[in-house]
């Protein structure tokens, strides 16, 4: 189910009214949320539910051993049972088929003719997500940083909560579990709060990702020909608007919809095109999945403890594995490789050259962050590396004869667009949401809020999916 | 921070400036409509698995959409048919769907437009890709969707500004499709499609009928002329035609129809003026129709072979007035029903 559908606002309606029904327990209004967030998942495809009760089966048994178990070797065990289970439903589903194109490429390459048959494997929605954050249970509590949920009906809810299943943010057990277990009711504030972040989430997703940006988006990348420099730049700056406020907008739905619950998680994205330089962007973009990617794979292969050398190695493989974890395809790889190559040049440079950073030259190094970010997108976005390589050098000024296949229009929308993107990311950066609508009076929060309604209502669409689902 | 008066001024300024903007269009004359999305062809295809021996399914592009209504069918067999043609489409893909997805084995309607029934096979492909679209989108669509689409059509019956996107046509008034009004220069030097605004209505069930303007107004039915020449004049994104991939594909699926008991009939509904000359220039009669028929063996229907088809209002040059598509009808059963081609 879509929250850009007109099906999730009866289901939101319905859930909200018997989750505030006073003739409900607190473990009855858990059990209605653990069903409501099946049926939220269930009317994708039914039958993908299994994975996500098998997950929540093993990392519960799992994590009750652990817990109990003292001696290392079974510890261990249990361990790599939750690994091997959630890791082999990433790896049959989500990289099933490119790893047979890529077997079959590999003896084709010496000189064994292999023909594999396609196994046109779905890819059950969500499943990045969910299968990070069971892991981090169960790595947590072998690590002993946490205790097991106290009820199976915990667990199978955190595993499971609909607002932030199939795109996150990837909340830690710590910061989910726990909020189970007291009765949870939003106050008028909170319920206010969340719906203002669900209104502006279905927004930026709506409005400014699918309507504004994606069709430029899509009319560069799917262009046969070499294009001109504009058309190109119109194009990955589209997408990079375009894939913040698709992600950003699930992300403040999930949150404010949770919210009305009285649920609160975690914010997943802090201004990032506003970053200067890529270790300030990796804490502002997809901060749950960064996050992740820090506790559970650099720290562990070494982070920073064993010399320079083994740091830069630790920090490549991360961002390469990060690059995976998007998509089932080497241009994802790339893309994670290009980040992974900044956050080594920064560290290198920053050894070399101090530099304070003022209000001055902060928005110029903003600029060039988001500049270079925009090289990374290209390969995120495109297919095939002709594509890619295509781009890029339209973007370098070295297609002077490139084709123009934007209007004018087009080229002002985006540029427009994204400059305003830009310069609000910048003067947010130092502050958030909350603080600055605090400041603001009620009548111009209210006309904003309106002004928002008013151009969700006439767009509609055609309830297209969020890009990160695929992921 | 007084986020209760804040929600207040929201849901007040919403409601007055929605109902603000439903007034407005509904005074430069929009009415609400139904979408002729996937959706809405998805729910009318899924009707196809519950139907007897005895119903009909059309298949084809705009001109039977147009041209044969439901309701006179309905009338006069007794039996309401399943509508699935589709505008600027092939009925390859929908015919394909229904021969080896279905145990449907009633009488399927083929409404032939030379032009798309010979153009290509290949799915990417405009004529073809397009109803691909919409039968995937039946063959994947999540219980999720059909949710949405039960819940979007009492919307849909009676707010018009409930639309969504479509990409060719004007005059529509979704945001995305307004901003696409701003246009400045030709930066991209191609030719500029005329506007192309949508001329028939469609009902619940996926009847089509001509908008009434499109029929008493002749610079209306310019506009979609203009098109027609627009995309005749070799400025549309259309193949060459391929007679005999498009020919061995059809007559497949037709065996394996018709080998489980299903009949099949086609029918070449009107054109005129220089959209007919154009088309008997591309496929001619003698080259294409007729020897389709020859090689099908199917009882076929072409309108210039009989008198009571033929004189009728086409205001655009390739589909029928509201009540010439009512006669259209009413002629085409009796002859159908007199040769046995249909047994009531």
């Amino acid at each position: 189910m879509l929250f850009n559908s007109l099906g999730f606002i009866a289901f939101l309606t319905i859930v909200l009214i018997l989750y505030y029904t006073p003739i409900l327990s607190w473990v009855q209004k858990k059990v209605m949320l653990l069903l409501a967030s099946y049926i939220f998942y269930g009317l994708w495809n039914p039958p993908l539910i299994l994975l996500l009760w098998i997950s929540t089966m093993v990392d519960w048994t799992a994590g009750n051993q652990l817990a109990k178990e003292e001696r290392p070797k079974i510890r261990k065990l249990w361990l790599l049972l939750s690994m091997f289970v959630n890791l082999g439903f990433l790896a049959f589903f989500k990289y099933g088929d490119f790893l047979l194109e890529n077997f079959v490429a590999v003896t084709g390459a010496i000189g064994w003719d292999f023909q594999a048959l396609p196994m046109d494997i779905i890819l059950p929605m969500g499943i990045s997500f969910y299968t990070f954050q069971t892991m981090s249970y169960t790595i947590d509590i072998y690590k002993r940083k946490i205790e097991p949920a106290k009820t199976f009906l915990d667990f199978a809810l955190y595993v499971t909560f609909f607002p932030q299943l199939v795109a996150g943010p990837i909340v830690r057990a710590k910061d989910l579990i726990t909020q189970f277990y007291e009765k949870k009711k939003a106050t008028a504030q909170q319920f206010i709060w969340g719906l203002f972040l669900l209104t502006l989430g279905l927004f930026q997703k709506v409005v400014l990702a699918d309507t504004l940006l994606s069709n430029t988006s899509d009319t560069v990348f799917g262009a046969k020909e070499i294009l001109n420099v504009w058309d190109a730049w119109s194009g990955t700056l589209a997408f990079s608007g375009q894939i913040f406020f698709d992600f950003a907008g699930y992300s403040t739905c999930a949150i404010g919809i949770a919210l009305m619950l009285g649920i609160v998680l975690p914010d997943n994205f802090m201004y990032p095109y506003a970053s200067i330089g890529f270790s300030d962007l990796w804490k502002r973009w997809h901060i749950s999945l960064s996050t992740w990617l820090r506790d559970y794979l650099y720290i562990p292969l070494g982070g920073n403890r064993n010399g320079i050398t083994r740091m830069y190695v630790a920090l490549m493989l991360t961002m390469l594995l990060g690059g995976l974890w998007h998509g089932a395809a080497w241009t994802f790889v790339i893309w994670g490789g290009l980040h992974g190559i900044y956050l080594v040049g920064e560290r290198l440079l920053k050894k070399m050259i101090t530099i304070k950073v003022n209000a001055w030259n902060g928005i110029f190094l903003a600029l060039l962050t988001y500049t270079l970010v925009n090289f990374t997108w290209v390969f995120f976005r495109a297919r095939e590396f002709t594509t890619a390589k295509n781009m890029i050098t339209s973007m370098l000024f070295m297609n002077a004869d490139g084709a123009k296949i934007l209007d004018t229009v087009d080229v002002l929308k985006v540029f427009g667009l994204i400059t305003m993107l830009f310069l609000c990311h910048w003067f947010m950066r130092n502050t958030n949401l909350k603080e600055v609508s605090k400041r603001t009076p009620s009548w111009i929060l209210g006309l904003i809020w309106a002004v928002m309604f008013f151009l969700l209502s006439i767009s509609q669409g055609s309830g297209e999916q969020f890009i990160y689902f695929q992921f | 921070m007084n986020l209760k008066q804040s929600l207040l001024i929201a849901f007040v300024l919403g409601v007055i400036s929605l109902t603000a903007w439903e007034c407005y269009w509904r005074s430069q004359g929009k009415t609400p409509t139904f979408q002729d999305d996937n959706a809405l062809w998805a729910s009318t295809r899924s009707r196809v698995e519950k139907l007897t021996k005895d119903d009909f399914v059309f298949v084809g592009s705009s001109r039977i959409h147009f041209d044969v209504q439901l309701e006179i069918w309905e009338n006069l067999t007794g039996k309401k048919p399943v509508q699935l043609a589709m505008g600027g489409a092939s009925p390859l893909p929908v015919f394909r769907d229904v021969v080896r997805n279905t145990d449907y084995n009633g009488t399927i309607v083929v409404g032939i437009t030379p032009p798309l029934f010979f153009s290509t096979t290949f799915p990417q492909a405009p004529p073809i890709s397009g109803p691909q679209e919409k039968v995937d989108h039946y063959q994947n669509r999540t219980y999720a969707q059909r949710f949405n689409q039960w819940l979007s059509l009492p919307l849909q019956r009676n707010i018009a500004f409930v639309q969504s996107y479509e990409d060719m046509l004007a005059g529509n008034f979704d945001l995305k499709s307004l901003i696409e009004t701003i246009k400045m220069g030709n930066r991209t030097e191609k030719p500029i499609m005329p506007p192309f605004y949508d001329f028939g209505v469609i009902s619940e069930d996926r009847n089509v009928r001509m908008a009434d303007k499109f029929e008493k107004d002749s610079t209306w039915a310019q506009t979609v002329i203009d098109v027609w020449m627009f995309c005749l004049q070799g400025n549309a994104d259309m193949p060459p035609p391929d007679k005999e991939g498009t020919s061995s594909f059809f007559l497949e699926d037709l065996q394996i129809f018709q080998e489980r008991g299903g009949k099949v009939i086609l029918l070449r509904c009107p054109s005129a003026n220089k959209f007919r000359e154009i088309e008997n220039k591309i496929t001619p009669r003698e080259a294409f129709w007729d020897e389709l028929v020859k090689k099908s063996g199917l009882p076929a229907y072409h309108f210039e072979d009989y008198k009571q088809l033929q004189g009728l209002r086409i205001p655009e040059w390739s589909h029928l007035a509201a009540e010439d598509a009512d006669h259209f009808t009413k002629e085409l059963i009796k002859l159908m029903q007199k040769d046995g081609a249909i047994n009531l």
